[in-house]
């Protein structure tokens, strides 16, 4: 399970508009004991450009299924790759990345 | 000429080396703050994550639709001008209350947005810590068809 997200990253005014679709399942408590399913969903995103983070969150279940993240920061240029993680609360990680254009 | 291996090798070495500072300064709250992600109020979820709950309206726009057909996939969005340090997303419709928390760093340009389950009608609250206060706003999203599960 790696690169799984899709992300757009896009210039504009010297602010990059990061906007990505993460694929996962997100089943909250409720959800899971229906689904007679495991409980899992994201807990933490974080994106980096560089070493440097530019967004950063700590989630609960009560993200939609295929969380959709849009964020916006400064101090980038375009072909700089960002790096986005998630993590999962069975300890499932992420990292996808993209060019910024 | 550098050969190709050996060159992969190094980038990733490279990063590994650069995720290390990155990981001083992340904060997880879900680790930190554990009890947030259980409170079943709003209130006591935000004493949790900024230590008090009070705050001042506004200085945050918040989006949400006054109607949401699927409370499965509402998108919630905001934008800020304030200087804030830490954002958080909660809902008083669900089982527990926090949905997000997001810590701002220097580069960040407040104007997020993510979509949020809700099982019933409920108020979409955004609360900002910005110099020390709270801001906070809410909405009012009336939900027809319940979305977690229900």
């Amino acid at each position: 399970m790696s690169g799984t997200t899709k992300i757009k990253a896009k210039l504009k005014d010297g602010v990059v508009e990061i906007k990505a679709l993460a694929s996962h399942p997100m089943l909250s408590y409720q959800e899971a004991e229906r689904a007679k399913k495991e409980v899992n969903f994201i807990t933490y995103v974080i994106a980096k450009v560089g070493d440097k983070v530019v967004y950063e969150a700590s989630t609960s279940q009560f993200l939609s299924k295929d969380p959709y993240l849009k964020f916006n920061f400064k101090g980038a240029n375009a072909g700089d790759v960002l790096e986005l993680t998630w993590k999962d609360l069975k300890g499932n990680t992420d990292v996808s990345t993209t060019t910024i254009k | 000429m550098i050969n190709r291996r050996n060159f992969l090798g190094l980038g990733l070495g490279a990063i590994a080396v650069a995720a290390i500072p990155g990981k001083l300064s992340a904060i997880d709250f879900r680790e930190t703050k554990p009890k947030a992600w259980t409170a079943t109020k709003v209130d006591e979820a935000v004493k949790e994550i900024f230590g008090t709950t009070a705050t001042t309206e506004g200085s945050i726009n918040l989006s949400a639709p006054d109607i949401a057909e699927n409370g499965a996939v509402i998108p919630v969005s905001f934008d800020t001008k304030l200087n804030a340090t830490k954002v958080a997303v909660f809902q008083d419709a669900n089982p527990e209350s926090a949905v997000a928390v997001f810590t701002v760093h220097p580069d960040a340009v407040i104007d997020y947005a993510i979509r949020i389950k809700m099982q019933k009608t409920g108020t979409v609250t955004v609360i900002a810590e910005a110099d020390g206060k709270l801001y906070s706003v809410s909405k009012l999203v009336k939900v027809t068809i319940g979305g977690c599960g229900g």
